[in-house]
């Protein structure tokens, strides 16, 4: 045992020692990383079996750091991970939930383009992020600045703008549809008293053209808070001192916006606009809760691809297409964010 | 190495009970559980999965299979709304005391979402459901479709039921000759109207062989737009039942055609209505999600055209004080009215089934449960709580109209007898698609994004590809 151990020592460190004058004599640094790497493998090797290790340090390291992974792994490989590569198998295939799945191939993408209600959820889904994406930006932008002034009840207006974003969904969609109501919400009642729009041609806040227009700036409405207190942070962290430069060089308040406030907040911005894209892109229970009447049904004015998911999955029991349709969602986020992330790298070079 | 061997027990204990459990499953190890009671083999069970020998997982599987009679059973039952719906515990109460040996285990899904649910707690190839209530037929088709229902053929023919019994509507929901339900309850739609409303205009009550012509017309006399205090003749709630299902009473024609035309006359009706201020918009309806009880409670809605089920809902809700009696408690009901060369007493309808799980373990005494609550003794409790069993006799006629309550004129009594009951849905394989094209058009319809001959140019197109499929 021990001899076998003793020639094994014997055969490694010549090992090494050869790999060692082999580095020193190459010029090619790629190749000399290369190398030393493989010598450094030999060592632990070496290492484990001179001094009796069962496991090498640098393995003892890796499954103590891999163990405080584990618990929040395991949980999200059991209800997330191994859902998502379901879904992609699932794309491909029929399948009610009971019956046999039937593999069929492209054919759920295939009937996509054909399909008025798929497209018509996919045109809204995109409004809707075009819509609020940058709006949302603007607002929370704007109202930070505003807010990071040293204005009186500050404290108060922070707190005000930061409401919507607390409050429940539920019950902020109720007010929103007792003030937009067609007939007899005070909104409209004002269009007609203070603008004299007629009674017949008041507008209707909840269905056909409008209704991706009200989804929003009630959107806008509730998350600008949230985002401002990002950009508040993003603010506070930018030095004083460029902006007292900027002052001795004569900088107005736009110049010093565009000069310092907007590039130092670049990273803010970006973290902002990747968030709200992919949250954009998951609207259901706004659409659901401002549109969907008592019944939660959306007609085409207001679908949106969520919505058609889950009718597929839920209501038709076609797992296959609902997935097929999940993709062409996963797809859509996917493109968005690394077009945002390939725009950041290039600015940061 | 004590605790060594404390943990080599744990181990070896908790084995047995997975094998116990695993056990369970298989279905054929039923076959000596009737040489032994029940609670024996429990027993055996318990033993066997501390013994943790392998044999043991086997014996284990026993327990709870078999349900000769005389064992205890207990069936699960899939409700909704147990609370507020009285049938369900009296159907209960009254079956267990007719079979002590079975207890029955009801599991409220809820209401709002209940067929979703319940489709979704049959997925898979297991489920611990022996009874479930089949609240509509989209519903049906879906567990159907997905084999979660067992075909009940061979038991209807061995308990010898009469299905000509049910009027018919059993024909409706037929899959490929086999009968998947048997319906309890079948509601069917009429007119309510509110007394006070009539009188103050000093027009005649509705009566039972109404045209829509008439309908329109009287709607129309009854109604008042002054502001604050107006007066609505009539009021359709958001559903799409309750506004082109008038279409399906001439017998010609059904929501699974492919071609809407026969909508038309109905939807340019009622837009006409909504214009003229006869009955509130739909737009209004759908923003403030008014429910169809609050809208006739209020005193000034004078027609209100919706299923038989409202009755025991006013009649409850009126007496609890709820509904304010000085608005509502003075109403009838009449016959549905009939388009022009329909016959008087034709209305559209609805049922409520109940099936048995094909994943059942007592599918013998789960359907003697189904067949005693659609039968006689079922018929006669779910009247006495006012409600409208599928089997319908006079002497329900005579129960319901009878209770506390209900209108004391002879016309709103005649009411209740129907002529010809169509299904709002009958069954189709792609029902659940076709609803959802139909509600989805319905909805742009009524909300004026499209005009009536574009919605319903969008229902042919969007309805066809379903069926060409």
């Amino acid at each position: 045992m021990n001899d076998e151990k003793a020639k094994k020592i014997e055969q490694l460190e010549a090992e090494m020692a050869r790999l060692w004058e082999e580095s020193q004599n190459e010029t090619d640094i790629k190749k000399k990383q290369k190398l030393i790497a493989k010598r450094n493998t030999l060592q632990r090797k070496y290492v484990a079996i001179r001094y009796n290790r069962k496991i090498s340090r640098e393995t003892k390291k890796d499954l103590v750091a891999y163990s405080f992974i584990a618990p929040n792994f395991i949980g999200f490989a059991v209800f997330t991970l191994i859902p998502i590569v379901f879904a992609f198998i699932l794309a491909f295939t029929e399948w009610d939930g009971n019956n046999p799945i039937q593999f069929v191939g492209v054919s759920n993408f295939a009937q996509l383009p054909g399909d008025t209600f798929f497209v018509a959820a996919l045109k809204n889904t995109i409004i809707y992020c075009i819509g609020t994406v940058p709006l949302t930006m603007i607002v929370s932008l704007a109202l930070a600045i505003v807010l990071n002034q040293k204005v009186k009840g500050r404290g108060f207006f922070r707190t005000i703008s930061f409401f919507p974003y607390v409050a429940s969904l539920v019950a902020i969609t109720t007010v929103w549809s007792m003030i937009f109501h067609p007939t007899k919400g005070p909104f409209n009642y004002l269009l007609m008293a203070v603008f004299g729009v007629d009674q017949k041609s008041l507008p209707n806040w909840f269905s056909g053209s409008l209704v991706m227009l009200t989804l929003i700036l009630f959107s806008v409405w509730k998350y600008m808070g949230y985002y401002m207190v990002i950009y508040l942070a993003g603010l506070q962290g930018i030095s004083a001192e460029l902006y007292e430069a900027g002052s001795l060089d004569g900088a107005t308040t736009w110049q010093k916006f565009r000069y310092i406030t907007w590039p130092q907040l670049r990273s803010t911005t970006f973290f902002v606009v990747v968030m709200l894209t992919i949250n954009c892109f998951k609207v259901y229970d706004i659409a659901i809760m401002l549109a969907g009447g008592s019944d939660g049904n959306l007609s085409n004015s207001a679908s949106v691809l969520v919505y058609y998911i889950y009718q597929n999955a839920f209501d038709y029991w076609k797992l296959g297409y609902a997935s097929a349709v999940a993709m062409v969602l996963f797809v859509l986020v996917l493109v968005v964010t690394l077009i945002q992330f390939a725009y950041e790298k290039k600015l940061e070079a | 190495m004590k605790r060594r061997a404390l943990s080599m027990l744990l181990v070896a204990s908790m084995a047995g009970t997975l094998l116990a459990g695993c056990g369970g499953d298989s279905k054929d190890a039923g076959a000596d559980a009737n040489a032994d009671g029940g609670a024996d083999n429990a027993a055996v069970a318990g033993d066997a999965a501390a013994g943790t020998e392998a044999a043991g997982g086997a014996d284990a599987g026993a327990a709870d299979a078999g349900a000769a009679d005389g064992e205890a059973v207990t069936l699960k039952w899939a409700i909704w709304d147990q609370e507020t719906t009285p049938y369900w515990g009296a159907l209960k109460d009254a079956y267990e005391a007719k079979n002590p040996n079975v207890t029955i285990e009801m599991v409220d899904l809820g209401s709002a979402d209940y067929m979703t649910v319940l489709a979704t707690e049959l997925s898979g190839s297991d489920t611990d459901f022996d009874v479930v209530t089949i609240k509509d037929v989209p519903g049906y088709a879906t567990l159907v479709q997905k084999n979660t229902l067992e075909s009940l053929d061979s038991y209807i023919a061995d308990a010898g039921i009469n299905l000509a019994d049910f009027n018919g509507v059993t024909d409706q929901v037929t899959v490929d000759g086999s009968l998947y339900e048997l319906p309890f309850r079948s509601d069917y739609w009429l007119v309510f109207y509110n007394k006070d409303v009539f009188d103050a205009a000093g027009v005649a009550y509705p009566t039972n062989d109404m045209t829509m012509e008439d309908y329109d017309a009287l709607a129309r006399q009854l109604t008042d737009t002054t502001y604050g205090s107006q007066v609505y003749g009539c009021h359709y709630h958001t559903w799409r039942s309750a506004v082109e299902l008038f279409g399906t009473l001439d017998g010609q024609h059904s929501v699974l055609d492919g071609t809407y035309e026969w909508m038309a006359p109905y939807y340019d009706m009622i837009l006409s209505e909504e214009d003229d201020g006869v009955c509130q918009s739909y737009t209004d309806l759908s923003t403030e999600g008014l429910h169809y009880s609050a809208a006739f409670s209020n005193g000034n809605v004078a027609m209100l055209n919706m299923g038989s089920w409202f009755i025991a809902t006013l009649i409850a809700n009126i007496d609890s004080g709820e509904y304010d009696s000085a608005l509502c408690g003075n109403w009838g009901i009449a016959s549905y009215p009939h388009p022009e060369g329909g016959e008087a007493g034709s209305t559209i309808a609805t049922i409520t089934g109940l099936s048995v799980t094909s994943a059942s373990q007592h599918k013998d005494q789960a359907f003697d449960f189904v067949n005693f609550v659609s039968g006689d003794e079922g018929a006669t409790i779910m009247a006495g709580t006012g409600n409208f069993p599928a089997k319908m006799t006079d002497n329900v006629i005579d129960i319901i109209s009878g209770m506390a309550g209900f209108p004391t004129d002879e016309s709103s009594k005649e009411a209740l007898n129907i002529t010809n009951a169509y299904l709002e849905v009958p069954y189709a394989e792609n029902v659940s698609e076709i609803n959802s094209v139909l509600d989805t058009y319905h909805t742009a319809i009524m909300n004026r994004e499209v005009t009536v001959e574009e919605g319903i140019a969008s229902m042919n197109e969007e309805v066809g590809k379903i069926l060409g499929n």
